[in-house]
């Protein structure tokens, strides 16, 4: 037994490092998505449209499985699992994410923009100062839903041979007969997304001090 | 006197609306010049041309001496970024909407551009905020936010903001379009207390009385063109143009 969690400790940690490269990547990355789509130049818009239509569009199991092997068969070099793995994720994040920034920086009212501009504050001061704050507080909700599906998406990387929490359950639960492994990861993916939502919750308490 | 804006054949459109003809005005430092008219006349794009939130199509613009864009060869041609941004500094703004910054406490509001525009220490910006607030009668607010204000408190906390970066001449967006009447004859007697200390400012409004008794110039705006201007009493007195008569007329009884 006591093997069997360090097993699954083991793969948890792959778990959450595909789950904080992901973030650290994507939440950027989606920025500069959003961006693109509300480019004022339109072939730009319409490429990253594009680009999220796909990613939301086709199931993310596909795409870790054509990330990985599409190199092969293009250039005919394969790459390690885990970065393929860590590719897939943040291409398909970005997507997500961008919706969700789009939404917020759409949310905040022109006059906003407007009073920075005749106070003289500078775009890049304006979008980190006066923009970005409002926005936060307004997608932080939708962005807690995103990083939960994370958490459990996770689970996918084993498609392409990832030795994630998952597939050592999985492992496990074939070598030993028994149901008992992918129940205990079970536990462990849910213990995970509670400190996710109760790290969402305080975020969003602590941005309730105005509206 | 100082001449502060000089203005003359400002033209723009909106695709193949022409919201502005061909505009020209003079205004001198230490007056008051408001601008009346029904709604799509222009006068908000006119504010908002002037303070570089719109881009003149052609004609040409000089604020306190220096010149924003001129026009060659029919087109608004404007200065370097750099000056832009030093005339704009000359410029503030009042909006109909106030346009706070919600997540800032009212006195950030006011210090946060003093402070990253214009370098000032945190004592000084802060001791001009309260100095500011104490003028429009809410130093008490100046730690609370600005949604647990009233409207004319807020607009109070956005004159103070502007008033913050010392524009040589400030505007006025329809200042009291979002509030009822009690709370516009607040806003009222702040913008008339500005126009006895001669701060130059214009103000585009549709409280007729208030106009006539503040300004020093007038200007009645229809359709994109200067319908008439001239001093209040005429205009608002005898107005020489029937559009003019009929849109006073308007707002009797």
């Amino acid at each position: 037994m006591q093997g069997l969690l360090l097993q699954m400790l083991e793969g948890t940690v792959t778990s959450l490092q595909i789950f904080f490269l992901t973030l650290l990547f994507s939440l950027p990355l989606g920025f500069v998505v959003a961006k693109g789509r509300m480019a004022s130049f339109a072939p730009i818009r319409w490429i990253t449209d594009l680009y999220i239509q796909i990613m939301r569009g086709t199931p993310l199991i596909l795409q870790l499985i054509f990330v990985y092997f599409a190199p092969f068969y293009v250039f005919g070099t394969s790459y390690d699992r885990f970065t393929a793995c860590i590719v897939a994720f943040v291409i398909n994040y970005s997507a997500y994410f961008s919706e969700i920034y789009r939404s917020g920086l759409q949310s905040i009212d022109r006059g906003q923009h407007e009073a920075a501009k005749v106070l003289g504050f500078s775009k890049a001061y304006t979008f980190f100062h006066i923009i970005l704050p409002q926005v936060v507080k307004r997608i932080l909700p939708a962005l807690g839903n995103e990083v939960i599906t994370l958490v459990k998406d996770t689970a996918l990387a084993q498609t392409i041979g990832v030795a994630e929490l998952f597939r050592v359950a999985q492992t496990a639960s074939s070598r030993e007969f028994s149901t008992v492994p992918i129940f205990i990861a079970g536990i462990f993916y849910f213990i995970m997304n509670y400190i996710v939502s109760r790290l969402f919750a305080i975020g969003e308490k602590k941005l309730e001090y105005y509206r | 006197m100082k001449e502060m804006i000089r203005l003359s054949g400002l033209r723009k459109s909106f695709g193949s609306l022409d919201v502005l003809k061909d505009i020209s005005f003079t205004l001198e430092e230490g007056s008051v010049l408001s601008i009346i008219g029904p709604s799509g006349s222009g006068k908000s794009t006119t504010l908002r041309i002037i303070t570089q939130l719109e881009k003149a199509d052609d004609g040409s613009l000089e604020i306190a001496g220096h010149t924003l864009f001129s026009s060659v060869m029919g087109k608004a041609v404007y200065a370097r970024p750099e000056e832009e941004r030093l005339i704009g500094l000359k410029t503030g703004l009042v909006f109909q909407n106030f346009n706070l910054f919600p997540h800032f406490s009212v006195l950030r509001n006011i210090t946060e551009a003093q402070r990253a525009v214009l370098k000032r220490p945190k004592e000084y910006a802060e001791e001009k905020a309260m100095k500011l607030l104490e003028k429009m009668g809410i130093a008490d607010k100046a730690r609370q936010y600005p949604y647990q204000l009233s409207g004319g408190q807020q607009q109070r906390v956005s004159i103070a903001r502007a008033l913050a970066l010392d524009p040589e001449v400030l505007f006025f967006d329809e200042p009291t379009s979002a509030l009822d009447p009690e709370l516009t004859r607040e806003i009222l007697k702040v913008i008339r207390e500005l126009a006895e200390e001669r701060m130059t400012m214009v103000v585009v409004t549709h409280e007729m009385h208030f106009a006539r008794a503040i300004s020093d110039h007038a200007i009645f705006m229809d359709r994109g063109v200067i319908v008439e201007q001239g001093s209040p009493d005429e205009l608002f007195g005898n107005p020489k143009e029937e559009r003019t008569r009929q849109f006073i007329a308007s707002f009797e009884d």
